[in-house]
């Protein structure tokens, strides 16, 4: 197992480096460089830019560029931003890595806790009213476009009802300790319920079609026919399988949570590593830019890794060598 | 019994989901019944009216804390020389001060310097600075720092560490010695003692207290760092450790959301009345929410309120809105040449070496595209019209209005006439001879305009097919390429060895100096038309040509000889000029509104509800 985790783990440098020449590329390849998406200032001649240009090495061939951005990479750094002037790129990341983080965990938390228990009632009462009003709901979560239902949230809880505030991440620096903490999770729910939504509806969907499909299968039939209780059969047997697939999910998600949800973090001016990223593409922020892809290669290669993982803690069957 | 109440509850869920859409609905639609002329904005000398009225009965009051709201976070540089966005413009406007500034009329007035001698032939200018002036931290300020920002400026590291604003240093007394490294003796800015300092130029200057009119920074702060360390050093980046002279000390912030301004106990001009002002972050889509219900006092430039919603709020009651030309246009520019691809490589701008772009150089051919189109649809006349919805004015002239130098009369209006264009074009020989409902050349060849625009600003995207159909209307068969983001369209623009006919590009002016030689000089890098015209060249040669042009009038009648050359070569067809919106709770008093600005001042600010 630990062979098998350790070999793994040394699969993920040829695939980063490979994955950093590519996005290098590509990023290179496209039109425009940091300077040239400035806004146009009559009072800032186009000339002084250049000089910029030639410091950063940007006249330089992209393979140059390459190993001069690796170079530092191998030193430990990220390097500097170039649209951020005088921020180190960890810097950056940094300050925004922690509010993606919480969202992030914060959404998933609301669509577990949401998706499994009704997934699982909607299974064993199939046709029944919840489960129609879930399947609805089901749909509604995946049709609806996440800034429409985040003005909708805000208009109706922060603006109408006063309930949440409408954007941002906290109130004030003065907040410690609990207090902060409070005030953090108060700012969290609204963007948190619209990050979740559409995921709410894709798991509860899933979770039923699981449960069901487990709950008509032979071993359920005989562990019942053994006269063990229905919540018996349900949490020892149902569930562990029901929840195999679910995980593969789970992994993937580790990905784009931590890649962050861009429409979510614009419409609550929610600052996390999806505007970032974002932002740092359309400025052709290449260090940034950088920095977030290897993030998020690193996140889905260790999510994958995760699930497999709990594979072989779920089910028994699964070894690895 | 419990099935029936989950019946109940999600019949509850839905009733409050479709009452919730239908109320959103509803609103809009009493919005849109209003009556546009019942707009509660006012002009500026309402506003005025209005604020002595309310002083009369009850004075300024100390305390209180207004809250001011932008649409994007300020990048983090939050140091004069560094700077580069209008965000962070928002915050350094409060906390740092030039020798002098702008009056409503637009003219420089004693700010930091307490007045100023010009010698005769306008090489130098001397400022005696006020005394008794300090720092946030304490120290006083004095000639020194004025030196010591200018030096930076000027220092050989500047440009590479990311400074842009050398265009305020370019003109001084040996720069170019100092900046390449040749001298350490900066000679541009000399202090003699505390109070008085003078600025040198190399040559006779037309405009020296705008090249004078910089943010100062203190000296006793960065002197110790250099310069090519100052973008990353805390005093550029930190609350706290950001020190200004101004009326309002950055004190705190939670980045990319909150920006705290507190008081300047000991600013010069008086304690400010406010306890605080407070940048928020907010989301353009739900600005407006927010400044009905008075979580936001104030919103103004960058942004403002999109000339859509102005009715919305207006409706609100209590918020004032401040509706004002803005220091700039849009444009809709004609390729009159192209550069060879080795003049692209190499960067050169030579216009010796300009290949003339046949479809576009008849001066005539241009302005009939200008009769075919409708500028003032574009505007609209009022709320649901045009893309402006009345909010701005059409121009002719590529001078702010706002200007000494602005002369509509000079520049030829040209109305929208499709007829005319028509007329035009078909005395010219451009014809349909194919029958395919367009004409052609001349020469009978295939005339098609290629239209390329950049994204980025929603109403100028918006006009791109608008004039497109204007032009197809008259037979002008246009190609409306795909837009293009500003970072792909500009170097697209900048490089014109293509095949690019016309394009849309929108300036911000300064409000500082008239002279258009910037964007519109043959060599210039921003004559994106790349104009050629001896004409225009000597004219604004001579608009700011010493001893002439000391005399504000003489370079009046100069200017309005250009305007009226440029109206009539038409390098670009100016689309419109858009009105700025900005808007304040009507709780904030003593708001002074400038044409560029409504921060200056900002000490005399009060709200009445302060406790």
């Amino acid at each position: 197992m630990y062979q098998y985790i350790i070999r793994r783990i040394l699969q993920f440098i040829p695939m980063l480096l490979a994955l950093s020449i590519i996005v290098f590329g590509l990023a290179k390849a496209a039109p425009g460089d940091p300077f040239s998406g400035k806004i146009l200032d009559p009072e800032v001649g186009m000339e002084v830019y250049e000089k910029q240009r030639a410091e950063l090495g940007l006249d330089k061939p992209i393979p140059v560029q390459y190993l001069r951005w690796a170079g530092k990479i191998v030193q430990g750094s990220f390097g500097e931003s170039i649209t951020y002037k005088g921020r180190s790129v960890e810097s950056l990341i940094k300050e925004r890595f922690l509010n993606t983080v919480y969202l992030g965990l914060f959404a998933l938390f609301i669509t577990l806790l949401v998706a499994i228990p009704i997934g699982i009632y909607s299974a064993r009462h199939p046709y029944s009213l919840l489960d129609y009003g879930s399947t609805t709901f089901g749909f509604f979560g995946l049709a609806v476009p996440n800034f429409f239902f985040g003005l909708v949230v805000i208009y109706l809880f922060s603006i109408k009802l006063g309930w949440f505030p409408a954007q941002g991440t906290l109130s004030s620096n003065k907040l410690t300790g609990f207090a902060e903490f409070q005030d953090r999770i108060h700012h969290m729910i609204l963007p948190g319920l619209t990050l979740g939504l559409a995921s709410t509806a894709s798991y509860m969907r899933y979770m039923r079609s699981e449960v069901m499909d487990v709950l008509g299968s032979d071993f359920i039939r005989t562990a019942k026919a053994k006269g063990m209780s229905n919540n018996n059969v349900l949490y020892k047997h149902t569930l562990r399988n029901a929840l195999i697939p679910v995980i593969t999910l789970l992994g993937m998600e580790l990905g784009p949570l931590l890649g962050g949800a861009i429409i979510t973090e614009q419409v609550f001016n929610f600052p996390g590593i999806g505007t970032l990223f974002i932002g740092s593409v359309i400025n052709r922020d290449y260090p940034v830019v950088m920095a977030i892809t290897l993030l998020l290669g690193v996140a889905i290669l260790v999510g994958n890794l995760l699930a497999d993982i709990f594979y072989s803690v779920v089910d028994p069957r699964i070894r690895y060598d | 019994m419990l099935k029936h109440f989950k019946h109940r509850f999600a019949l509850l869920i839905l009733l409050l989901m479709i009452g919730t859409i239908l109320a959103a609905c509803n609103k809009d639609d009493d919005k849109e019944l209003s009556d546009p002329n019942e707009s509660t904005s006012t002009d500026v000398s309402e506003t005025d009216d209005g604020e002595e009225d309310a002083s009369v009965d009850s004075g300024p009051k100390d305390g209180g804390t207004i809250v001011g709201a932008m649409y994007s976070a300020p990048a983090g540089m939050f140091n004069p020389i560094f700077y580069e966005e209008a965000y962070e413009a928002n915050i350094l406007d409060f906390t740092h001060e030039g020798l002098v500034t702008q009056n409503e009329k637009l003219e420089f007035i004693s700010s930091l310097a307490e007045k100023w001698e010009v010698n005769d032939d306008q090489t130098e200018i001397t400022f005696f600075l006020k005394e008794g002036v300090k720092w946030h931290d304490g120290e006083d300020f004095t000639a020194d720092d004025v030196v010591y920002t200018y030096q930076a400026m000027s220092d050989p590291e500047y440009e590479n560490a990311g400074g842009v604003r050398v265009n305020y240093v370019a003109p001084l007394l040996g720069y170019e010695a100092y900046q390449s490294g040749e001298t350490d003796v900066f000679e541009g800015v000399v202090a003699d003692g505390d109070y008085k300092v003078t600025f040198k130029f190399a040559e006779p200057n037309v405009s020296p207290l705008y090249y004078a009119s910089f943010p100062i920074i203190p000296e006793h702060i960065f002197s110790s760092i250099s310069v090519k360390d100052i973008p990353e050093a805390a005093e550029s980046k930190d609350p706290g450790k950001v020190i200004g002279t101004g009326p309002f000390k950055f004190t705190d912030m939670i980045e990319r959301e909150q920006y705290i301004l507190e008081r300047n106990e000991d600013y010069w001009q008086g304690a400010p009345h406010l306890d605080s002002i407070v940048w928020k972050v907010v989301a353009q889509s739900v600005m407006i929410g927010l400044l009905e219900k008075g979580e936001i006092d104030f919103v103004a430039s960058p942004g403002g309120i999109a000339p859509a919603d102005h009715d919305i709020v207006a409706d609100f009651g209590n918020i004032e809105i401040i509706e004002q030309a803005d220091f700039g246009y849009q444009l809709m520019g004609f390729k009159l040449n192209h550069r060879t691809t080795a003049d692209v490589e190499s960067g050169a701008l030579n216009p010796d070496n300009w290949v003339p772009n046949k479809k576009l150089s008849d001066p005539k051919v241009r302005q009939a595209i200008a009769h075919a189109v409708n500028r003032q649809g574009l505007v609209g006349s009022g709320h649901g019209e045009g893309l402006l919805h009345g909010r701005g004015q059409p121009i002719n002239s590529p001078i702010a209005q706002q200007m000494w130098a602005y002369d509509e009369s000079s520049a030829t209006a040209y109305e929208y006439d499709p007829d005319k264009a028509g007329q035009i074009l078909d005395d010219l020989g451009y014809v349909d001879v194919t029958g395919d409902g367009f004409r052609e050349d001349p020469e009978g060849k295939e005339w098609i305009l290629n239209f390329d625009y950049p994204t980025g600003n929603e109403l100028r995207e918006r006009s791109a097919p608008i004039l497109q159909s204007d032009l197809e209307n008259v037979g002008i068969k246009v190609n409306l390429r795909q837009p293009a983001e500003m970072s792909v369209y500009v170097p697209g623009l900048t490089d014109d060895n293509t095949d690019w006919d016309l394009y849309l590009i929108g300036w911000s002016l300064s409000s500082t100096d008239p002279d258009p030689a910037g964007l519109w000089a043959t060599k210039a890098g921003y004559n994106f038309s790349r104009w050629n015209s001896p004409t225009s060249e000597e004219l604004m040669q001579k608009a700011v040509k010493a001893p002439d042009a000391f005399d504000q009038d003489y370079r009046s009648k100069v200017y309005a000889e250009w305007q009226k050359h440029f109206s009539e070569e038409l390098p670009a067809l100016l689309l419109y000029a858009q009105n700025s919106l900005w808007a304040y709770n009507d709780r904030i008093q003593g708001i002074k509104i400038l044409p560029h600005s409504m921060y200056q001042d900002a000490h005399e600010w009060w709200v009445e509800d302060a406790e």
